[in-house]
């Protein structure tokens, strides 16, 4: 039986973490699972913990564990996130290798494949799982990522015909949506807000989307509104700030504070590095031209 | 009887006899009724027959047009009367009641009556509309032949074979007929005692005068369009004029000539002329007041039955017995010369006028030539001699005269002139300063005279010739039926011949270096030696033409206005409503003569031939010029560009990507043609771009397409002649995983992979074949194990022999890396200029050339490692292999449809024209190249903020998978939209941001003299506007302003700053400060900021002693009215200041002139005096400025050619 089902006794850990919260994951009390599912619970917290950027402790954790695969990929995503891209794609390809049909290497050496820029790699592993929801979501990720619109809409349309009412797929569903836009914008602003509304789920991860979706509504203000508020819960969440200044610019206000607040957080957040890339891309591209007579 | 030589023909018909005619009154129509029953409908300009209609049973006499409706009326010999709409091209009704033949039919020229004249001795009144008989007229006693309506009072005029006219009154039927309330009680007592009544009772219609003069029966009577003036044509064969006064009329003379019956007659509309036909076969024109022959046509053999005139135009119609022809009494081409600036004209009074085409001013008549050739024949030609100041006529009277007249010094009347030399000839020019050529027809001779009109020279000009023309300075041209031959008269020689047939006018250009030669349905244009350069063809006459400066023709035909270029390329500029006969060009103006002399100036618009005369000069500013001036760019010049082979220009014009697509290919633009294909994605089109790319040598675009296509036979053939090893053992794989073995064999021959050939013919069961290849590769093993499977042994087998296997030649140059050095798809100088790259031209072929060398080296050098590489080939292949037999595993067999899609940033930039919109998508490359383009934008520094600005709030970060970065989602302004060829960035500080928020913060700055500040927000307002959209035409005219606003509040404002800069203690100082001070004043402020600055600056006056100019200032603060405590002050200091209106310092500024303020060194531009401006905002500025950047926006260049600011596309939102 899919320990993630409704009836699973997994169901609220692996909803706490997919809804990013992730302190509730590492609060959970696994003593009580069946000994099946201790792995996989371990595994969860061990992801969240490295979501709260405590991959160094994780790191820590298994080591000495690596003989398990799924510890092993935990591994090789804790020496990602802590900047050991090296070791960690090796360890990725090695286990993508030797265990393609373990469902927590799929998605982890998928995870740290995808975030080196190895897309191709990345799909051909995950597209070897059976039933795991977690990979399609990273399928369906990935798929956006490379602007593929059409190929995420089939993979989520065909997971929806085997998960109809799983969080995983709404919300991928919702990422695609937020892709196409028009109407798709409500019904994933629809999702988020439910997440977001709901105190069992509500993390900045689901604010966030609900922000981001009022705000590609064009809802200014119900956007800032909720950015304000979460901000105020969660002043280190670097999509939170970068939303926030996104917003900002949108309605014309001055974003300089968070820019250096994100510059402290993340500094390398795809929007600093996008910004800068394009002051230096403007500058290189203003010099070409000149006035015929210098004044 | 000679035939007139002024009588013009413009059409004939062939038919049976014409027995009735009517002209309608607006279109080139005219109806003709027949002997033979039918009724036809031509166009006699372009000599068609329209329509015809056949239902009236025998002789069809009367036809008539309505005058305004479309409908037309018959009568024939079938007693019936019938009434026709030509649009639904039916009989509508008929109207019975006659009970002979009906001779005539007449609309009533505004009630709804038809007026017809029978055999049965009656005339009726029919009324259209309701279809019924309101009056019958009896009286005559015989046949009625004719009865008309008077074009304006309440009579009809009839004409009987009983040799009598009658004039009826038919006032009583209009008053029946119409509203009762008009009548008065007079006509009341009147139609109580019908007094007048005739012997039938009859009040409605009454004989008023019976006209008796005529010895035989009267065929036909006509009124006078304006006179009490009747004229009739009977079988007597005269034609009578009589008058009316309102109590009587009587005979006023007789037209004797005709020797046979007059069977019509009629007044001319506008002349005092009568014309009549008879069956003597001749139409003759007699003159109104002397009743004398003025002249005559003769038919050889048809018998004239009926005359008609149209009602406006000056052309008449006249049927006989085998048609009818249509025909002018007179040349109406008034005769002109045109010298520099100035147009001599003959006037239809034959007075000599000019008219100054700089003035656009009309002389009085300088002369009159009453006396030239006889009164009714209007002078053929003039020429101007500027030397002599004098002019030569010909009129055809005569058989042709010349008169050589001096005109008098000021033009003072229409005087008649004193010395006149007079001559015969056809035609006379000028051909030097004191030398005319006449042409005598008579014995074929041009005699070149001096002033005096001696004759100096004779020339014997070619046989048959018919005119004679002005041929350059020293020559003649001489016209034949089918030639045009130049003649030296010095050498008297011929100098060059031109074989074009029937030329009837010449036209020089005005730098006489081309002619054109006109006759009726061509034009030929020639140089000056008789070269033909193009000829054209219309279908409608030609009529005149003019030289523009530049050397376009513009000619004209009877209903247009066209040009054509020197190489033929002809188009319409105008329609014309009346035929016009051109004179001039200058500008937008074309100036032409009308039918009655009279100049008249036409707007046209010239852009069209503009630009492709520019095209054709290859003068890439002025195109560039003219499209960013005017909306020219239609399908018209697109397919005109592609046409005539500029395929690359029309691509800046075209939108839709398959003629982009079709245009790219043309011109070798592989990029555009390439993104056109992926936004088409149609197998034919890839199909194309495969050929072209192919051609250019452009092999990784070829095996795009082949991708594209899953051309997979030809992916391999391509890879394989590349060289490309790796791509090709993928071929192999997919090959193997489609099961295509075809395909698998061909690959692995290509690639010498024998053990994939062996294995494959495993598979395929040919086993024979196997081992052969197997066993002439030297694979022992394999074959052994072939064997084996088979169950034979080796000498059960016999082999032909073979030779060493062959080997597959290894690449030596990886021609897959690169494209070939591919010819640069550069941009055409046409595109430079668009790009505001004129100028630097040749430093990029320079640059290029030097490209090529160090291309060159960098490919001797790949080749010279590579070759060295060759050595252990071998072993590399091998581990290459190897390493491909692993990646293959993730061939993807769907190659063509897997890799990374576009982002929607790619799209934005794709899907708009807009910089805004580039710049969002990030393409700050292009979205430069736009404002460059279109408002001159060359120092881009300034607006680095807000790229970054509308390029950060271009997407957003929504996290996903935790350890993955976030999705990033882009921000659309039509949220509503899921179209990804539609889709466009949302663009922060829209333009209402920017009037409610910004410019009330810079309104802000200067109310409280934050002018640094201010001029710092308004340049921010200027480059916020800069960089993006609106959404209706509205809101680019709000833009306009505001950016207008901007303009002035920012040159005010430096202004003012540049004054506080300035000390004042010197002299110098306090003059340029006095003079600043003033300055501020001009810009246009909301009217509280500037009373603002008309404070300052009439206290900096009254303070410096500047009364006079201190009292302006408070005049206009007065003026502008506002707070009382303001007003008091500027009250107080006129006070002052008019005590003494003096200046102590002398300062540039004159408070009454109208003036710009220049933005870079603050000093007056008058209006008249030479500045540039910034196209951008507007700003003016000195000439010396221009190609700097403009002070006000920072951004943009003086005087840079620019297209103008695009902020809105409709249909976008």
């Amino acid at each position: 039986m899919d320990p993630f089902s409704a009836e699973g006794e997994l169901l609220n850990i692996h909803n706490a973490f997919h809804s990013g919260q992730y302190q509730n994951v590492i609060d959970f009390d696994a003593a009580a699972l069946s000994s099946d599912n201790q792995l996989t619970a371990r595994v969860l917290k061990l992801r969240a913990q490295i979501a709260l950027g405590q991959a160094s402790e994780v790191l820590a954790d298994v080591s000495g564990e690596e003989a398990s695969p799924d510890l092993a990929a935990v591994k090789a995503l804790a020496q990602q996130t802590t900047g050991d891209a090296e070791a960690a794609l090796q360890l990725a390809q090695d286990l993508a290798e030797n265990y393609p049909d373990n469902g927590t290497v799929e998605v982890l050496a998928g995870t740290v494949l995808q975030a080196q820029g190895r897309s191709e790699e990345a799909i051909a592993l995950l597209s070897k799982h059976q039933g795991n929801l977690e990979a399609v979501a990273l399928i369906v990720q990935i798929h956006l990522q490379q602007n593929r619109s059409d190929l995420a809409l089939k993979e989520v349309q065909a997971a929806k015909r085997w998960a109809q009412d799983s969080l995983l797929v709404n919300l991928a569903e919702s990422w695609v949506g937020m892709r196409v836009g028009g109407e798709k914008y409500q019904s994933a602003f629809y999702v988020f807000e439910e997440l977001a509304s709901a105190p069992s789920t509500s993390a900045p991860l689901s604010i966030v989307g609900q922000a981001v979706a009022e705000l590609h509504l064009g809802r200014l203000p119900e956007a800032e509104a909720a950015l304000t508020a979460a901000l105020e819960k969660y002043p280190a969440d670097v999509e939170l700030i970068a939303n926030t200044i996104v917003l900002n610019v949108l309605a014309g206000k001055q974003t300089s504070d968070l820019e250096s607040r994100l510059q402290q957080a993340q500094p390398s957040h795809a929007l600093l590095v996008d910004i800068q890339e394009k002051s230096k891309f403007f500058d290189g591209a203003a010099a070409k031209y000149s006035p015929r007579v210098s004044s | 009887m000679q035939s007139s030589p002024n009588m013009l023909t413009k059409f004939e018909s062939k038919s049976s006899r014409a027995k009735g005619i009517a002209f309608h009154p607006k279109r080139p129509w005219i109806l003709v009724s027949l002997h033979s029953s039918t009724i036809q409908l031509w166009d006699y300009r372009m000599g068609t027959l329209i329509d015809r209609f056949e239902e009236h049973d025998g002789p069809v006499r009367g036809i008539d047009f309505h005058p305004t409706q479309p409908l037309f009326v018959s009568g024939g010999d079938d007693y019936k009367i019938k009434v026709w709409s030509y649009q639904t091209r039916r009989c509508l009704f008929t109207l019975n009641g006659h009970l002979d033949y009906v001779r005539t039919v007449f609309f009533h020229h505004e009630l709804p009556w038809i007026l017809s004249a029978s055999d049965d001795q009656t005339i009726r009144i029919w009324n259209w509309q309701n279809r019924s008989l309101i009056c019958t007229m009896t009286g005559h006693n015989h046949y009625v032949m004719c009865a008309q309506f008077h074009p304006t009072e309440d009579l009809i005029a009839s004409a009987s074979l009983d040799q009598s006219v009658r004039i009826w009154d038919i006032s009583g039927l209009r008053k029946k007929h119409s509203a009762p309330t008009s009548i008065s009680f007079e006509d009341q007592m009147a139609r109580a005692n019908p007094n007048q009544a005739d012997m039938f009772g009859n009040t409605d219609a009454i004989v008023k005068f019976v006209l008796e003069g005529h010895d035989r029966g009267v065929n036909w009577v006509s009124f006078h369009p304006t006179l009490p003036l009747i004229v009739s044509a009977g079988d007597d064969r005269l034609v009578k004029l009589w008058r009316m006064s309102e109590t009587k009329a009587w005979e006023v003379d007789t037209c004797r000539g005709h020797f046979q019956n007059a069977s019509a007659c009629l007044f001319h509309p506008h002349q005092d002329l009568i014309l009549s036909v008879g069956e003597d076969k001749t139409i003759r024109v007699w003159d109104l007041n002397k009743r004398t022959s003025v002249q005559s046509f003769k038919r050889d053999l048809d018998r004239f039955w009926v005359i008609a005139a149209h009602p406006e135009i000056n052309l008449f119609a006249a049927g006989h017995d085998t048609g009818v022809m249509v025909f002018k009494l007179e040349r109406e081409r008034p005769a002109s010369a045109v010298y520099q600036n100035q147009l001599f004209y003959i006037t239809k009074e034959k007075h000599v006028k000019s008219y100054d085409f700089a003035k656009n001013v009309e002389s009085p008549p300088m002369l009159s030539l009453r006396k030239l050739g006889s009164p009714w024949v209007p002078p053929r030609t003039v020429s101007y001699n500027p030397a002599e100041r004098a002019i030569l006529v010909t009129s055809p009277a005569d058989n042709g005269t010349y008169e050589l007249i001096h005109l008098p010094r000021d033009a003072t009347g229409a005087v008649e002139p004193t010395d006149v030399k007079r001559g015969q000839a056809s035609s006379a020019v000028f051909v030097a300063r004191n030398r005319f050529a006449v042409y005598n027809p008579a014995n074929q001779q041009v005699d070149i005279k001096d002033l005096s009109n001696s004759t100096t020279k004779t020339i014997k000009p070619p046989a048959g010739t018919t005119d004679i023309y002005f041929g350059g300075t020293g020559c003649l041209l001489f016209i034949t039926p089918t030639t045009v031959v130049l003649f030296d008269i010095q050498q008297k020689k011929q100098l060059a011949e031109v074989a074009v047939s029937g030329v009837k006018y010449v036209v020089w250009s005005n730098d006489g270096l081309y002619c054109a030669l006109l006759s009726k349905h061509n034009v030929t244009i020639v140089t000056k030696t008789l070269e033909q350069v193009s000829t054209l063809h219309e279908t409608i006459r030609i009529k005149s033409a003019t030289w523009d400066d530049a050397g376009v023709l513009l000619y004209s035909t009877l209903n247009h206005i066209k040009y054509s270029l020197l190489n033929g390329d002809n188009g319409i500029i105008r329609t014309l409503d009346q035929t016009v006969y051109l004179v001039r060009v200058k500008g937008r103006n074309v100036y032409c003569l009308d039918r009655n002399a009279q100049p008249r100036i036409l707007e046209i618009d010239p852009t069209e031939y503009r630009f492709k005369l520019a095209l054709v000069k290859r003068n890439y500013d002025e195109m560039l010029q003219i499209i960013k001036n005017s909306s020219l760019v239609g399908q018209s010049i697109i397919s005109y560009l592609q046409k005539k082979g500029y395929p690359e220009i029309a691509l800046q014009f075209v939108q839709d990507p398959q003629t982009r697509f079709d245009l790219a290919l043309e011109c070798g633009n592989l990029e555009v043609a390439i993104e056109m294909a992926r936004e088409l994605d149609r197998p034919n089109f890839w199909n194309r771009l495969g050929t072209e790319a192919l051609a250019h040598g452009n092999h990784q675009t070829v095996e795009m397409t082949y991708q594209k296509q899953r051309n997979f036979d030809k992916l391999s053939f391509l890879y394989l002649s590349t060289g490309d090893q790796e791509k090709l053992s993928r071929m192999a794989k997919i090959a193997e995983h489609r099961g295509d073995f075809t395909s698998r064999f061909q690959n692995a021959i290509y690639r010498g992979d024998v053990e994939d050939r062996i294995q494959m013919f495993k598979e395929v069961d040919m086993y024979p074949i196997a081992y052969l290849t197997a066993k002439s590769h030297g694979l022992t093993e394999e074959a052994e194990s072939i064997l084996e499977a088979c169950g034979l042994t080796e000498d059960q087998i016999t082999l032909p022999s073979t030779e060493e296997a062959l080997r597959v030649a290894h690449p030596i140059v990886p021609t897959f890396k690169a494209n070939w050095p591919v010819k640069a798809a550069g941009h055409s100088s046409f595109e430079k200029a668009l790009l505001g790259e004129v100028g630097a031209v040749d430093e990029e072929a320079g640059a290029d050339v030097f490209d090529l060398a160090e291309e060159e080296q960098e490919a001797v050098l790949a080749r010279e490692t590579l070759e060295d590489e060759e050595e252990d080939a071998s072993g590399w292949d091998m581990g290459d292999d190897v390493n491909i037999e692993e990646d293959a595993e993730f061939v993807n067999v769907e190659g063509a449809e897997a890799g990374a899609g576009s982002s929607e940033a790619d799209l934005w930039a794709r899907n708009s024209p807009l910089a805004a919109d580039h710049v969002a998508a990030g393409s700050f490359d292009t979205a430069m190249q736009l404002l460059n383009r279109q408002v001159g934008a060359v120092h881009f520094a300034p607006l680095k903020s807000r790229f970054l600005e509308v390029f950060k709030a271009s997407k957003t970060y929504l996290p996903a998978t935790s350890g993955l970065p976030p999705l990033v989602n882009y921000v659309r302004r039509n949220v509503e939209e899921n179209d990804n060829r539609k889709v466009l960035p949302h663009i922060p500080r829209d333009l209402e941001t920017v009037a409610n928020a910004d410019l009330q913060e810079g309104y802000a700055a200067m109310r409280a003299n934050k002018l640094e500040d201010g001029v710092q927000i308004f340049k921010r307002i200027l480059h916020t506007l800069l960089v993006n959209t609106v959404s209706s035409e509205a809101e680019v005219e709000q833009a306009k302003k505001i950016i207008s606003t901007a303009r002035e509040y920012i040159l005010a404002m430096s202004i003012e700053l540049e004054r506080r800069s300035i000390p004042t203690d010197s002299e110098e100082g306090l003059k340029r400060s006095l003079e600043l001070s003033a300055y501020f004043t001009i810009p246009k402020l909301e009217v509280a900021h500037r009373q603002l600055a008309l404070m300052a600056a009439m206290k900096f006056a009254f303070t410096n002693k500047n009364y006079s100019s201190a009292l302006s200032f408070a005049n206009r603060v007065l003026a502008n009215g506002g707070s009382t405590k303001l007003l008091e002050q500027a009250r107080k200091i006129k006070a002052q200041c008019e005590r003494n209106p003096q200046d102590q310092v002398e300062i540039e500024f004159d408070q009454f002139a109208e003036f710009d303020i220049c933005a870079a060194s603050f000093t007056p531009i008058y209006s008249g005096s030479a500045s540039v401006s910034d196209l951008f905002t507007g700003a003016k500025y000195q000439q010396q400025y221009k190609g700097t950047v403009c002070r006000i926006s920072e951004v943009t260049e003086i005087g840079a050619p620019a297209s103008g600011l695009r902020l809105f596309v409709p249909g976008q939102y």
